[in-house]
């Protein structure tokens, strides 16, 4: 309100002076100065550059994205961001710049780091649910609802399964030695050895359970396939085809048989032991060759028609003299390529595979199966201008086995010449005037050698059909796996993925994982942690309580506990009994409701039983087998397990009230001090594992107990084991199971004269009747 | 089970063939040959419903089917003829029956127990009826052209 600071022109009283000094005017101002370009050049550390822009230049979304900064502005954003740590946020590439092979190729190989991918990979991530499963990435089930679909393919059709996760594993060496070497490994009771005389031709593949050294009948591995290579030389090739989930193991036991660490207290035993392994180690070489096969498993009564519509063999070496792969392998095996397509053309007559010798395996020439691939999908039929002959079925010819396949060489080769896809329709459209004509003897692609292995499915009728799982595995040099499947799948193959293998387990009433290997445990205690995350994710007023039902491990079979209930002495390590000697005694035991031999570890010993339901109902997994009581079968209908009383149901009722109570109180505090303004007080960090609080653990608890002591006695009938696979089986149109039993419990039951036993799922207090028979295999 | 002892009575002066195998080999059976599939083509087993494989029979024939073959093989003979003649009276006087008999070859595989043996198989025959039961006239049945 000074009225008086005006010049004195306009009638103030100040007066300006007549001459300024302007260096002495700049030196006043020289530090206000300087502090204002500081702050302009290098903003405070606060500031973000868009921040330092007058407010109408300022835009939307200016701190994400760049372009909305204007030009001069953006290095220093760049440099803002590189400070921050932050990397600057690129664009993604448009889906045309992605898909271009190149960058495709690479992304899918960063995408195989991970998981292993088959060769088929690409065509099943398109059309079937992907998992991740023993280090591979694999088809789970196709997309489309295709359940009985897939069913039918395997007891009418034919089903296609891409196998090629199996890993073959050389063993190259005098029989001699790799019999004795597998002579600890596994026992003769079980299956026929691997050195039988079945088999040492290499005519026909087998089966041999692997246990861990010197411990039949504990520490069982699990089930591994095997053919010998032919040779007339002594020095033989063994190739095992190991199921990835024990290939670890395998390998492992195989090394260890090879070196030379014993850590035995015998002296005389060490020095035997340690001259063993010096011979192993002198004579046996071990490849394991992931990756170098493809194999895909057909099943069903059409694979026959298919493989014969698909597969042109070779009949002459003449033809193909001009492929490099045939230079690379010796002659002996391309020899009698004349014979061996007799040989297939005679089996062609058959309508499905399981009137063919059992397990056979056959070593083929064929053409490339691009060129026998219809146009359209079709259903390949069998020919019916002749009746095959039985003396052609009855046995194998000696040469029929051998195959250029398993010369290691010439897969390099192979691989190599491999025309792609596009090559071939390139050459296709030039060569040939007509379209859509093919060559079928062109040239220009490759003869590839495959091996087709017979599986004869089942073989009893008092079982299953006769027939039922029969089907071909076909075995082919890597990088032919698409065309193969491709042709297949045109003549009316139905793929299908791991659930089928385990459905297909199932209706032959096999178990897919025996309980009493790793693999099998590390499978359960998967299940077991899906079903209580799926229990657990269900709101409470829907949670089956399985206290009331009186069930105390409703998602895991607890083996170990059953067998002690059972035997009364502490179970460490247990096993499945797989004699089948014993196996067949007991079968007899139970048509004829006699009581069974004693036998040693009999404590520790599980049997694997198939429960047929004797009437209607459902079975479900982890269902309890129990042992009937005398009048049990009068008043099957009526009979249930009754209500338990379920003393935590108060605990958690108080429980929860306090919790609420709690959290409410905490809210109350929350508001409270948002009212107050204090911003002092940090939140905490929200907790970002999936580690459940103390509150949800401790009614986890109170839901589904962990501390389980006794599963015998804990409902009205007494528990003799459980179901480890249960479900309605198509085969047999009722519900069925596979499951196991304690050894014990079944000298109980037969000491009762009885050979029918009681089912209840775990959802249900209902029991039921159940016909029970052992699963020999 | 009678069919096949007799079966064996007759084989005996021939030839002594290793039909009851001693405790080395496991009989395991296979798939015994099919004649001629199609559409009408029935397979009576043991195992299925009578009354749905009854329904099937009468389902093709009232569908405008002109025949349809019938097969039975071992004890599912018996089985096979009950159906044709139940057939028979369903479609009394529309329908006529004609019975072939036969025997078809089966082949069994002896697998071995013992290491020291190799596959072995045996066949053995078993009577088989076919069963052609076809149309003489059509009665309000669809016609099929």
């Amino acid at each position: 309100m000074e009225t008086n600071e005006f010049d004195a022109t306009l009638g103030g009283a100040e007066h300006l002076p007549l001459s300024a000094n302007n260096l002495k005017f700049a030196a006043s101002r020289s530090v206000e100065i300087a502090a204002l370009t500081e702050l302009i050049l290098r903003p405070s550390a606060t500031k973000l550059i868009f921040q330092t822009l007058p407010v109408h230049m300022r835009r939307r979304a200016m701190s994400h994205n760049c372009k909305r900064l204007p030009k001069k502005l953006r290095d220093a954003y760049f440099e803002q961001l590189k400070k921050s740590g932050i990397s600057p946020k690129q664009k993604r590439p448009s889906r045309k710049h992605r898909r271009r092979p190149k960058y495709l190729l690479e992304e899918y190989n960063r995408r195989q780091k991970r998981n292993m991918w088959l060769e088929t990979h690409i065509w099943h991530a398109k059309r079937f649910h992907m998992t991740e499963c023993w280090g591979y990435r694999l088809a789970y089930a196709p997309c489309d609802k295709a359940f009985r679909a897939c069913y039918r393919g395997s007891s009418a059709h034919c089903l296609m399964q891409d196998i090629s996760y199996l890993t073959p594993i050389q063993i190259e060496g005098p029989v001699d030695v790799i019999k004795d070497m597998f002579s600890t490994i596994t026992n003769s009771s079980c299956n026929l050895s691997i050195g039988a005389k079945a088999y040492i031709s290499g005519n026909r593949e087998g089966t041999i359970h692997v246990y861990n050294s010197n411990t039949y009948p504990f520490g069982y591995i699990g089930k591994v396939q095997f053919m010998w290579i032919p040779s007339t030389n002594i020095h033989k090739t063994l190739c095992l085809f190991v199921h990835p989930a024990i290939v670890k193991q395998i390998e492992l036991l195989l090394m260890d048989l090879l070196s030379n660490n014993t850590e035995q207290k015998d002296f005389e035993d060490v020095s035997k032991k340690r001259k063993l392994n010096h011979i192993y180690a002198e004579n046996i070489q071990i490849k394991v060759l992931s990756g170098m096969f493809n194999r895909f498993r057909l099943t069903g009564p059409n694979s026959h028609a298919i493989l014969v519509n698909s597969l042109k063999c070779v009949d002459d070496i003449q033809k193909i003299k001009h492929d490099d792969w045939v230079e690379k392998c010796d002659n002996k095996d391309l020899e009698l390529l004349k014979e061996k397509d007799q040989y297939w053309s005679s089996l062609s007559l058959a309508n499905s595979p399981s009137q063919l010798p059992p397990q056979a395996v056959i070593g083929l020439v064929v053409r490339d199966p691009r060129l026998r691939r219809p146009n359209h999908r079709t259903k390949a039929l069998c020919k019916h201008d002749s009746a095959v002959n039985t003396s052609i079925l009855t046995n194998i010819p000696p040469h029929a086995s051998t195959s250029a396949l398993w010369n290691l060489d010439v897969h390099e080769t192979i691989k190599k010449n491999a025309v792609t896809n596009s090559k071939y329709i390139q050459h296709v459209t030039k060569t040939q005037l007509v379209p859509g004509e093919i060559n079928e003897n062109d040239p220009f692609l490759q003869s590839l050698p495959v091996v087709l292995v017979q599986r004869p499915g089942s073989q009893d009728p008092t079982h299953k059909k006769i027939g039922y799982g029969c089907g071909w595995d076909i075995i082919m040099p890597s990088g032919y796996g698409l065309p193969f499947w491709l042709t297949f799948i045109m003549f009316g193959a139905r793929p299908g993925g791991l659930r089928e293998t385990e459905s297909l387990a199932f209706e032959m009433g096999e178990c897919y994982f025996p309980p009493d290997s790793e693999a099998g445990r590390i499978e359960e205690e998967k299940i077991e942690s899906e079903l209580k995350n799926r229990y657990f994710r269900l709101p409470p007023s829907k949670r089956v309580n399985f206290i009331k039902l009186g069930i105390n491990a409703p998602f895991i079979c607890p083996w170990r506990l059953l067998l002690q209930d059972w035997s009364e002495t502490p179970v460490e390590k247990f096993f499945i009994l797989r004699d089948r000697q014993k196996l067949n005694n007991l079968q007899e035991c139970i048509q004829a409701k006699k009581c069974i031999p004693q036998m040693e570890n009999s404590d520790f010993c599980l049997v694997a039983v198939y429960l047929q339901l004797s009437v209607r109902g459902s079975l479900k997994k982890n269902a309890l087998i129990c042992l009937p009581e005398q009048n049990d079968m009068s008043c099957i209908k009526e009979l249930a397990e009754p209500h338990h009383e379920d003393p935590n149901e108060q605990l958690r009722k108080v429980k929860r009230a306090a919790h609420l109570k709690l959290l409410k109180q905490l809210r109350k505090k929350r508001i409270k001090q948002h009212k107050k303004q204090i911003t002092t007080i940090k939140k905490l960090n929200k907790k970002t594992s999936k580690e459940p609080s103390k509150y949800v653990k401790e009614m986890r608890e109170l839901w589904l107990p962990s501390n389980v002591e006794t599963v015998r006695h804990i409902g009205a009938r007494q528990v003799m084991g459980y179901i480890s696979q249960g479900a309605f089986s198509f085969t047999e149109a009722r519900s069925c199971g596979v499951g196991y039993i304690t050894y014990n419990a079944l000298n109980t039951l037969l000491n009762m004269a009885k050979n029918q036993v009681l089912l209840r799922n775990t959802s249900s207090r209902k029991y039921r009747l159940a016909n029970i028979q052992i699963a020999i295999h | 089970m009678a069919d096949e002892n007799t079966l064996q009575k007759k084989e005996e002066p021939k030839k002594k063939q290793k039909r009851y195998p001693n405790k080395n080999y496991s009989v395991k059976k296979r798939l015994p040959l099919r004649p001629v599939d199609g559409n009408n083509v029935i397979f009576i087993t043991k195992k299925s419903n009578f009354k749905a494989q009854l329904d099937k029979c009468c389902d093709l024939l009232t569908g405008g089917e002109n025949e349809i073959i019938l097969h039975g093989l071992g004890s599912a003979i018996q089985r096979c003829c009950n159906l044709a003649l139940q057939l028979e009276i369903l479609f009394a006087g529309t329908c006529q029956i004609e019975v072939n008999t036969g025997t078809v070859d089966l082949v069994d595989d002896l697998e071995p127990l013992t290491d020291d043996l190799d596959f072995d198989t045996q066949v053995r025959h078993s009577s088989s009826i076919h069963i052609r039961i076809f149309r003489v006239a059509m009665l309000g049945a669809y016609q099929n052209q």
